[in-house]
């Protein structure tokens, strides 16, 4: 039993809670009564892990199922990852505390590029081989699913099958598959042949890859009868009926967001150009205001939470709102629980709202203009405009609000020296604004932050043709910035590390041949890339000339409208031919409107029986 | 509104153990919220419900009586709400008790502690425990949030109320001051018996099985 063996090193880690389960909600079965035990396996820290939305839904999900038991893992913090080496503690799942290379599937799901080097340390600290073809019948099936997901190629020599889109059906369909096989006594090759016939799983090992002398992708080919040229994303067509928990699992220790949240939509109307997930998420789907409100009401009554957030992409958009917040703060209010709401469009944003939502009054009031002018907005489809800004911000002061918090975005398509001083001038003129208001708190200053983000151009985007700015680029603009910030008591500007951008961008839109650039980069040391105080970029730079690559080459280089993307053959129904649409408008300025004001033909619909929106 | 105090007795055990003392806190919170029991909030802008731990628990140690108060708003059964209580705990803290709190925070003076060292062969172990009550003082560090770490004399301290070899572990009773005005750690205890001994233990299991007032009655 490893139980014995764990419980002697937890007094010398931190925060040992997050390394034993048994918190509440948790779910233990017998494993000699299941038929398939699944590792879902988050590649960061627990604090992350757990406060995941997705995780928590299929994980419930898989439970309900009683011949399925699904335990979670996440990645030891650097002080038990030493202490378990030491004692040869390999990885094991929280509930059970059995090792989860005696599971039949281990499950990562991929949030962000950077914690690529994590899964390759948890498969090793599972005591399997990191790569696919080197784990022998008797391992467990990797899989792997998430937004990154849909440009896998980097990690197609670790993971034997990619799940693409939505994963509660799918997920299910895969389990069934898996159970009835194994009781045929099936080998795994047998079964990743069955398995590719499903709609939504792509296993990378049945295809094979041809570059052309340029180092650009030729072609992504099937090498398998089973395996068909495109392999298309799953979607869940309605919201309002499908699976949600009924609990969360309540975590001892304080993590990232300890709160209940339900889900209420999913995708993005708005197409945002430099969004990801508002175009690999399409088309919007929504819960009516009951279904909200119930799981809402179990969710509190389950876990004890005193929170509760309403999670989507852009919340605001929700079109019952209102009607929503008024029945949910009617059960809310009467049980002290306070209601957040995150991401919320400055232009929805109102007295009544900010009244509403006791809770952000903790964290401060965060609004993402992106860009410092009304033209770069156009170009990236943020479609708000400075007086919407001005507006939100005054209500906010007006309010008693003494600081805000502005994101913005760097080096985008386009970007030139009057847009990176327009982002000081519109931190100059809400300055200006807050000390307009005669009512404004005595002997208060206003606080201003701006926060900046290098622009990282992502797959299946209208700017995935773009380069990324180079680094002299961006710290001339940075410069640029700070120079023309007048009052800079009031405003604080700071930003991300280029270095990590540019990995990001790397990862992002990078092909197969990475996979041994990844490989070095761990064996060398690297993980949680994603933390500061890990990142080592030196280490990367050093796999990158070792492997034969160059970042620039995926991080820098602008992609014609014709060249093969290394995740051509990965359909999310979003066509070539509407994002090149998408793109030539972002480059002359021009908007396009909202899914629910007219719809620019992405796509999608065809998965929708038609229409989004019913009319349109 | 009415608010009427209630002390809750529990136990810790098990995976619990690793519940520092913070996160009990919100623990308890939730499971009383959970509980659906008619608790008290503390009034004002952001309102929440009032805890009280008599005596804190040090990460590890096992506990068959630990105390925490709270308030409801209004007369309670005191065993169906016990019930209720227990059912909304996490696997391994259940309630044994609710009952009006008798004494206060400040009565507490002493705590006992059940310990169990595996590791030693038994001759050794209990040769190491003769060797440290016969030293005449024992320098340990303690943390204290003013004055940083100051060094204690815990010697004078330690009252040994059994000790047994019991096959393959070492089975001690000890009684150590506990409470507000000198409060010393089990695990401290531990740590010095295994500096002064030169044992290096495989395993120790501690827990505390009782709470006393300075005047030597049990806390209640
Ligand atoms: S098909 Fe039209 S309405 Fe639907 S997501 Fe695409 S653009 Fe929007």
């Amino acid at each position: 039993m490893l139980k014995e063996q764990i419980e002697n090193i937890l007094l010398k880690v931190r925060n040992p809670s997050r390394y034993i389960g048994g918190e509440l909600n948790s779910v233990v079965k017998d494993k000699s009564k299941v038929d398939v035990r699944f590792a879902f396996c988050f590649p960061d820290s627990y604090d992350v892990g757990m406060s995941h939305l997705g995780m928590k839904i299929l994980y419930s999900l898989k439970n309900k199922r009683e011949n399925f038991w699904c335990e979670r893992v996440f990645a030891p913090w650097e002080d038990m990852e030493a202490l378990m080496r030491e004692n040869n503690i390999p990885l094991y799942a929280l509930e059970s505390l059995d090792p989860v290379k005696e599971f039949d599937f281990i499950g990562f799901t991929i949030q962000y590029e950077l914690c690529y080097t994590n899964i390759l340390n948890m498969l090793d600290l599972a005591g399997l081989p990191v790569k696919a073809k080197d784990r022998t019948e008797d391992m467990p099936i990797v899989v792997a699913g998430g937004p990154c997901v849909c440009n896998p190629e980097p990690l197609a020599d670790f993971i034997d099958i990619f799940i693409l889109g939505e994963g509660e059906e799918v997920n299910l369909e895969l389990m069934d598959l898996y159970a009835e096989m194994k009781k045929r006594g099936c080998s795994k090759r047998e079964f990743l042949s069955e398995a590719a016939k499903i709609e939504g799983i792509y296993v990378p090992s049945f295809y094979d890859v041809s570059y052309n002398n340029d180092g650009t992708v030729a072609a992504v080919l099937p090498n398998h009868p089973n395996a068909s040229a495109k392999i298309r994303k799953r979607i869940i067509k309605y919201l309002d009926s499908i699976y949600y928990p009924e609990s969360f699992v309540v975590p001892y220790c304080e993590i990232v967001h300890d709160r209940a949240v339900v889900e209420v939509m999913r995708g993005c109307i708005r197409g945002c150009r430099f969004c990801q997930a508002g175009f690999i998420y399409r088309p919007l789907r929504e819960k009516s205001s009951e279904t909200i409100c119930s799981q809402t009401r179990s969710l509190c009554e389950s876990t004890g939470y005193e929170e509760v957030s309403l999670s989507s992409l852009s919340t605001s958009d929700l079109s019952s709102i209102d009607e929503t917040l008024i029945k949910l703060s009617e059960y809310t209010d009467g049980e002290k629980i306070n209601l957040s709401l995150p991401s919320m469009r400055i232009d929805r944003f109102s007295n009544e709202l900010m009244e509403r939502l006791k809770a952000i009054r903790k964290s401060g009031l965060t609004f993402a203009p992106e860009a410092g002018t009304q033209r770069l907005r156009d170009v990236i489809n943020k479609n708000i405009t400075e007086d919407e800004i001005m507006r939100a911000c005054r209500i906010a002061f007006e309010g008693g609000y003494t600081s805000v918090k502005l994101y913005f975005m760097m080096g985008l398509p386009t970007e030139k020296d009057e847009d990176i001083i327009g982002i000081a001038e519109l931190a100059e003129k809400i300055v200006d604004l807050y000390y307009q208001n005669p009512n404004r708190p005595k002997g208060r200053h206003v606080s201003i932050s701006v926060s900046c983000a290098t622009f990282v151009p992502k797959p299946f985007t209208p700017f995935e043709f773009e380069p990324q700015a180079s680094a002299e680029e961006i710290d001339r603009r940075q410069k640029l910035l700070l120079e023309s910030i007048r009052s800079k008591k009031r405003i604080n500007v700071s930003w991300h590390n280029y270095k990590v951008s540019i990995l990001e961008a790397v990862l992002a839109k990078g092909d197969r041949r990475l996979g041994e650039v990844i490989y070095e980069a761990w064996k060398s040391g690297c993980k949680f890339d994603s933390w500061s105080e890990f990142y080592r970029y030196e280490l990367w730079v050093k796999a990158f000339e070792k492997a034969g690559l160059d970042m620039d080459f995926y991080a820098h280089r602008k992609r014609s409208y014709d060249e093969v993307m290394p995740w051509q053959h990965l359909d999310y129904y979003i066509s070539r031919e509407f994002l090149i649409r998408e793109h030539k408008k972002a480059l002359n300025a021009e908007t396009t409107p909202n899914c629910r004001e007219k719809c620019s033909g992405c796509g999608i619909s065809a998965a929708m029986g038609g229409a989004c929106f019913g009319k349109n | 509104m009415e608010k009427i105090d209630v002390r809750a007795v529990f136990s810790k055990s098990g995976r619990a153990i690793f519940i520092s003392h913070l996160d009990l806190q919100r623990t308890m919170q939730r499971a009383l919220k959970r509980s659906g029991l008619p608790v008290w909030y503390s009034q004002g802008f952001n309102p929440h419900i009032y805890l009280n731990f008599p005596l804190a628990l040090s990460l590890g140690i096992s506990s068959c009586t630990e105390f925490m108060d709270f308030s409801v708003t209004e007369e309670i059964d005191f065993e169906k709400a016990r019930e209720k209580l227990d059912l909304a705990m996490p696997d391994g803290i259940s309630v044994i008790k609710l009952a009006e709190p008798v004494h206060k925070n400040q009565d507490i003076g002493f705590a006992e502690y059940e310990m169990k060292f595996y590791g030693g062969s038994p001759d050794e172990m209990l040769e190491g425990l003769e060797k440290m009550m016969s030293m005449e003082t024992i320098e340990t560090e303690k943390h204290s949030k003013s004055k940083g770490i100051v060094k204690i004399d815990i010697r004078p301290h330690i009252e040994i109320l059994n000790a047994e070899a019991c096959g393959d572990h070492l089975f001690l009773t000890v009684k150590l001051p506990a409470g507000g005005s000198l409060n010393i750690n089990a695990n401290v205890f531990a740590d010095a018996f295994s500096d002064v001994s030169g044992i290096e233990f495989k395993s120790i299991c501690i827990e505390r099985t009782k709470i006393l007032c300075k005047n030597g009655e049990k806390f209640i």
